[in-house]
Order: C-alpha cells, then structure tokens, then sequence
C-alpha cells in the first residue's frame, strides 16, 4: 500500500512532462518503470504531489542508430536492450550489465534511464518510514549525521546501477530536456560526488536519451552479490577495450562510479588500475557484507574481467 | 482526491473504474477484483509472488500503479489460465511434479513459467533457470519447479 496522496499525469510529449513539473513547484516525480519509485513511495523515501508518468512519450523509447552514435532512449526497457544486435556487437560491457541487472521480470518494466537515476542505496535508508524513524533520520534524510558510521557528517550510501559503470567504460554521453532546454553531459559528470544527492540535476530536468559513441568494442561486467537471482550490486566492475585502449570502471561503493584508463594489461597493469581506483572509494559497512570484503573484491573481480576480456582479443 | 477512470482487460473480461493513483494494481486485483491468487509478498518487487502477466510478460502487479495501465492492456492471473475445469499444461505439471510445496510463491511461478514457454516453447535448462529465478521460493529448492517446467517444454507432461 502506498500511504501517500498524489495526482497522477500522463504528458503527451517531454514540454508538457516538464512543465507539469514546474506547474507541482518540483513536488513532482518522474515515472518510467517504476521498479525503483513505487518501491519507494511505498517506504515513504519520496513523497511527490504529482507522479508524472513518461510512458506515453514515445520517441523516449527508441533505440537509434546516427551513424557516429548510437542513441538509446531513455525509456527503453532493459529485456529489450539486452536483445538488441547493435548493443551485443559493439558495446558487451552494456551487455553484460543489462544482463546482470537485478531478474528478468524486473528488467521487462524498468528502463535504462531508471536504472541511471536510481537513487543511492544503504541498509540504514532503504527501510520503511517508522524503522527509520525508530532509529532517526540519517544525513540522506535530512538529519545530523550518518546512521551507518555513527558521529560521520558524510554520506556513503552506494550507487547501484550496473548499466552506468558498463556506460562509463564506453564514454556514454547523457541528453536532459528541462525549464531551460536540452543539454548534453558526459555521463561522468552527472555525478555530484555526495551520496545524499547523487546527481547534478536542475529542477525538473528530464532524462531523455543516453549516447554511445558507435566505436566497436569488447568487454564485460564483473558484479558482485550475494544471490545471482536479483541482488543489488555489492560491487560492479565493467570493462572496454578499443584501439589499443582500455577502461576501467568500478561501480556500487559509494556515490558514483570510478574509472581509470589502461594502456597495459599484465597482471601488474591490472593490479596498478584496481589500486588507483581504490583509493577513491571508501567502502563502509553499509551492505550486507563487510566492507573489507569488497574491498578486496575490486582487484580480484577486475583481474577477472580484464584477463577473460583480453583473452579474446588475442 | 481526484479518482481516475482506467479501462482494461483482466482474464478476457473488460473492466472499467475508477481508481486512486495510489492504487497498486495488485490492490485492484486482490481487492476489488476478488482475484486473490496473485499474493502479496514483499510488497517491494523483489520477490514475484505479485506476478501477473502483463500483455504476456511476467509483471510484479505490487509495484505497477493501476492508473499505468492503457486501453487494450491485457492482464492475466492465475485465475484466468485454466480453461474451464482444464488446467493449463504448466499447472498439470507442477501438481505432477510435486512443484508445489507451501503454495504461496505458486501462482506467480506458474505464470512466469507460463509466459517463458509462451515466448520460448523449448528454453534451455539456463534459460528456464535465468528466467524462474525472478521468483523467490523458500520451501522447494527449485528443483521440482525446474523440473516441471522443463516437463512441458519437452512434452513429457500429460495433456489431457
């Protein structure tokens, strides 16, 4: 049951998405799949006066070849892109993360762009209204300091996309649509770095499509969790390689993903980029598994993939 | 608050109200449908035992907004798979398997089953495993449900 009182749209085209947002002074939400707003409306995490509902904007959902890019409409559902020939032959690391994103039932109702905005995630926030009340408001929540490391002024709830570490490794750009137009960002920089509020939106911007630059590439996803059925990722690591070049990426330990470039791909090569990542994360005790534990992961999970990946470049 | 009038399809038959925009269609369905097989489990979309089939394809109903729902849309429960007193050859093979065990996670296995060999009549035991784990069981182990669906898929249930 949704204990909460809100009107209910369905815009025809993005101008009347956006403007319904501003008509609701921005108490408004966006919806695509629903697989993570309903969830949380339901815990009471987000509370809007209107969900605004994207379905019917149908341009939204297109998969689009340009010729230099390959143009994924936000709204385009995760089982469909997982099919699609274009992402299996040029992009596998998006592949892959398509695949390991949460069951297949879930992934023929939530969308790509969902799977990029989904807020970041603890075991101390994703609770419902009266635990969390229980145990008072954490940084995420408006309160004074973090419930997962009491006394800490700063938020480490985690990011748990496993498509925008995969889109990362591809230089994957982002289109918003908002009260002042479009504009188009690199998909890294979307991040503000503060779990609390993870991403550098304005007020009633809307995602419409996610860009990747047609270059032909191979590469994979590497997910750490505890049940292979449907689990939030505990760590993601995606991989692409082209022309010589290689990206790394790590995912889901804190506020947004991390990358670093590779040239070289010995083990030593390898071990020296999981390091380099791993002194930007500060994995906390905020999952169900210890923080040491996923620490670990990184190098291990990265050796993985990068070694199976190169493997077939051979 | 305003009510929205929503029109659709649940079992064949048109249905046409007015809803809350709060309401999960597993609400509608459950409580004003009287169609209780769809159960509600986590509430949260995490572990299926909500699924119903939405235009065909497996849809956890706990967390869908009934106002989502088009003209045209078609939903099916399990009330509205077996025909007549004739059930339906996935339903046959899990009382034939013995794929049922508490029964709660029951209907929506049946039906997400139903709807993988309805796009795949002949899966892969993987592709039977990727897809039947979208629903969570804590009694069976899964074997028998694997079982009974790979049952079908090869014809070695009855269809009488």
């Amino acid at each position: 049951m949704i204990a909460l009182k809100f009107e209910f749209r369905r815009p025809k085209d993005v101008e009347e998405a956006v403007r319904l947002y501003g008509e609701f002074q921005g108490e408004a939400a966006y919806l695509s799949g629903g697989t993570d707003l309903v969830p949380r409306m339901k815990l009471g995490l987000e509370k809007p006066k209107v969900v605004i509902d994207l379905k019917r904007i149908s341009p939204l959902s297109t998969v689009e070849d340009q010729g230099e890019w390959i143009r994924i409409g936000a709204l385009a559902r995760i089982f469909d892109l997982k099919e699609n020939e274009t992402i299996k032959d040029y992009f596998p690391a998006l592949k892959a993360s398509l695949e390991a994103t949460s069951c297949e039932s879930l992934q023929m109702r939530g969308t790509i762009g969902g799977n990029l905005l989904q807020n970041s995630r603890c075991l101390f926030y994703n609770q419902s209204e009266f635990w969390r009340r229980s145990k008072g408001f954490c940084l995420k929540m408006g309160g004074k300091s973090c419930n997962a490391i009491p006394g800490a002024n700063t938020c480490f709830a985690n990011y748990c996309s496993d498509n925008a570490p995969a889109l990362c490794t591809l230089s994957a750009e982002i289109e918003f649509s908002g009260p002042d137009g479009t504009r188009r960002l690199n998909l890294e920089e979307l991040y503000t770095g503060r779990a609390e509020k993870p991403f550098k939106l304005y007020p009633g911007e809307l995602l419409t499509a996610i860009f990747v630059p047609k270059k032909k590439s191979v590469g994979g996803y590497e997910k750490l969790r505890i049940r292979g059925a449907i689990d939030y990722p505990l760590l993601g690591v995606g991989f692409s390689y082209g022309n010589g070049t290689g990206k790394l990426t790590i995912g889901a330990v804190g506020p947004k993903p991390h990358s670093v470039e590779m040239k070289q791909f010995s083990q030593g090569a390898i071990q020296e980029a999981a390091e380099t990542l791993l002194k930007q994360v500060r994995p906390v005790d905020n999952t169900v598994v210890n923080p040491e534990y996923r620490k670990r992961m990184v190098p291990v999970l990265a050796e993985r993939l990068v070694n199976k990946v190169m493997e077939g470049v051979k | 608050m305003d009510r929205l009038k929503v029109k659709f399809v649940v079992n064949g038959q048109p249905v046409d109200l007015n809803v809350k925009p709060s309401e999960t269609l597993l609400e509608t369905l459950r409580d004003r449908l009287e169609l209780t097989g769809a159960k509600e489990g986590c509430g949260l979309g995490a572990c299926g035992s909500c699924t119903v089939l939405l235009n065909g394809l497996p849809t956890r109903s706990c967390i869908v907004l009934t106002a989502e729902l088009d003209d045209g849309d078609e939903v099916r429960t399990i009330e509205g798979l077996a025909d007549g007193t004739k059930l339906d050859p996935i339903q046959e093979s899990f009382m034939e398997n013995g794929a049922i065990q508490c029964g709660f996670c029951t209907p929506g296995m049946v039906l997400t089953a139903k709807s993988l060999l309805d796009r795949n009549p002949k899966p892969s035991k993987e592709e039977i495993i990727r897809s039947m784990s979208s629903n969570l069981c804590r009694c069976t182990g899964y074997k028998k449900i694997l079982e009974s669906v790979e049952a079908v898929s090869s014809s070695k249930v009855s269809k009488s």
